[in-house]
């Protein structure tokens, strides 16, 4: 079975002014579809910079990355947002809903934004997966952390991607609510075969996943 | 769905919203009623001439279309040989003095029975003709606006004149004195700034011009319907460069808010940003975002912009009742493209750079 993420020798280096911080050196790894993989590591180990990568929200220094079967170093900076457009859903620690929008309308910003209008089947289902339905008429200062977090998955997951990359997803949340936050990743994953790649700091969140990927000082240390 | 999160940032961010808006309302009013006041003065100027009767005015040589740039008077009797003229019913001469008090106003001195012949004579609204050297009619704008009554006395030119009617405006100019006060006054005996001449039919204007023209080779010969034509501020070059470098201004300013505006908008929503990169939004996509937002803010600025410019139309007209605002279709149209532009342009770079935000530097905003 071909993986849905290959990464060969992937390096990424930051420039700070005149100094050059070194965030990925030659990473390895190979996620085949379906997989709920979890990316463990200290801070600054390069867990989130792999994700940023992975997600084609920045390009790679050297190494190749393809996924999907697309190689991102052959691909412009308009050709990645098409492909993360179509193919990646995001879910952050810090949530990241629009402040300004109702959960309903940041569930279905991301239709709009992908093209295909408003699916009100994809919506309903997801919606009712994630618990939501009492909450969609409410802006993000009107939910708790959990529900925003829910309402954040919701909207990676609308557009069916084939990827959902999560940085820290319970990192702002209480036990009770990681707990929810992370049953329901288990869910979307079991349920729908939907390939998650998690980075977190917490060894529980990180025991959900049927793999866990340990990094440091930007490799990949342990499989 | 790009509307509502537009209409929703607008909504969310009400002192932006009504500072731009009130900028561009700004702009918009001050294009319109710039426009509006100089070519209503113009033009109610050029009504009150036309409204004199005459077909055809006859001005020194050297003189402007543009009373009040005239040069030296006529000999007054110029105004006998124009009345010979075939086709010539009347000819009234008319002397110009300014008077400053309260506003540069023109005064006429006419000789009442000719100015009458050619008129058809004044309509009054309160007492009579002159019955004084020192008598004065006003038109019932200026009367109005200086609270003026009949009998009463107004000083101008040093001396104190009584006022002996209020007319109807619209002949010409707003204060009326003897002909031959005005000479003495001026010390300018016998003499006319212009010749206002009526002919038996205003279709015989051309042919009568020619013979004034045989007559009086040097002389500034035009008729009512060519000066109609000419009291554009077009025209008048002073006045088209001071309506310009107003729009310009009215323009800069409604760029520069629209420009601030979406500039601290974009600042302020870089994270927001990075969120719509992070879902996949295309570089046109958070453009086109940014640049309904300031069409929305400017389009309603635009509608704030005509009320404001109606309800000071009328508040002008109410304190200062002599001025004319002339509010135009066209120039309403003018204003509104003109601040659509402005707004678009002054937006155009900060969308520009919110396109070309970093997406996982402005997720990691704060």
């Amino acid at each position: 079975m071909e993986p849905i993420i290959a990464t060969q020798e992937l390096k990424k280096v930051y420039r700070i002014g005149k100094v050059e911080v070194p965030a990925l050196q030659g990473v390895d790894l190979l996620v085949y579809e379906g997989e709920f993989v979890a990316v463990v590591g200290p801070s600054g180990c390069g867990k989130s910079t792999l994700l940023h990568v992975l997600g084609g929200l920045t390009q790679p220094s050297s190494g190749k990355v393809l996924v999907d079967g697309n190689d991102y170093s052959a691909m412009s900076d308009a050709d990645r947002t098409r492909f993360r457009r179509h193919k990646i859903g995001f879910v952050f620690q810090r949530y990241n809903l629009l402040p300004t929008l109702t959960a309903k309308q940041n569930i279905t910003l991301a239709q709009h934004i992908q093209g295909n209008g408003f699916n009100p089947h994809r919506f309903e289902a997801a919606v009712e997966m994630l618990g939501i339905q009492e909450k969609l008429n409410h802006k993000p200062y009107a939910l708790s952390g959990g529900e925003q977090q829910r309402v954040a998955i919701a909207r990676a997951v609308i557009c069916e991607p084939k990827i959902l990359l999560a940085d820290e997803p319970t990192g702002n949340l209480d036990s009770e609510n990681s707990q929810i936050v992370l049953n329901m990743m288990r869910a979307l994953n079991r349920s729908f075969r939907q390939t998650i790649l998690m980075i977190t700091h917490n060894p529980e969140a990180a025991a959900v996943a049927d793999r866990i990927i340990r990094m440091r000082d930007g490799q990949v240390v342990s499989d | 769905m790009v509307n509502r999160m537009v209409f929703s940032n607008i909504l969310h961010r009400p002192v932006r919203t009504a500072v731009s808006v009130l900028a561009v309302a700004i702009e918009v009013g001050m294009v319109m009623l710039v426009v509006g006041l100089t070519t209503g003065m113009l033009h109610e100027s050029a009504k009150r001439v036309e409204g004199v009767g005459a077909d055809i005015l006859v001005q020194p040589p050297g003189a402007s279309f543009f009373f009040g740039l005239t040069s030296a008077p006529m000999p007054a009797k110029i105004g006998d040989r124009l009345a010979e003229i075939p086709r010539v019913v009347a000819v009234a001469p008319a002397l110009f003095q300014f008077h400053s008090t309260g506003g540069l106003n023109m005064i006429y001195g006419i000789d009442m029975e000719s100015f009458n012949r050619v008129t058809g004579g004044f309509v009054y609204h309160a007492g009579g003709q002159f019955e004084a050297p020192y008598d004065v009619l006003v038109d019932d704008w200026y009367a109005k606006a200086n609270k003026i009554k009949v009998g009463q006395t107004l000083n101008f030119l040093n001396h104190d004149f009584r006022v002996a009617g209020i007319v109807e405006h619209g002949k010409g100019a707003r204060l009326f004195i003897p002909l031959k006060t005005t000479e003495e006054l001026s010390g300018a005996n016998d003499k006319a700034s212009i010749f206002f001449v009526k002919c038996s039919d205003p279709a015989y204007a051309d042919q009568v011009i020619a013979s004034i023209h045989k007559l009086l080779p040097r002389y500034q010969v035009i008729s009512v319907r060519e000066y109609m034509s000419l009291m554009t501020s077009n025209n008048l070059p002073a006045l088209q460069a001071f309506i310009t470098v107003m729009i310009a201004v009215a323009v800069c300013i409604g760029f520069l808010v629209i420009f601030l505006s979406m500039y601290t908008t974009i600042t302020e929503r870089t994270r927001e940003i990075g969120i719509l990169k992070s879902l996949g939004a295309s570089k046109v996509y958070i453009i086109e975002a940014i640049l309904r937002e300031a069409s929305l803010l400017c389009l309603v600025g635009i509608l704030a912009g005509f009320a404001g410019t109606v309800i000071a139309k009328k508040i002008i007209l109410a304190s200062f009742p002599t001025l004319s605002v002339e509010l135009t279709l066209q120039w309403a149209l003018w204003a509104a493209l003109l601040a659509i532009g402005g707004s678009l342009v002054g937006a155009f770079y900060p969308a520009l750079r919110a396109a070309q935000l970093d997406p996982v530097d402005a997720l990691a905003y704060e």
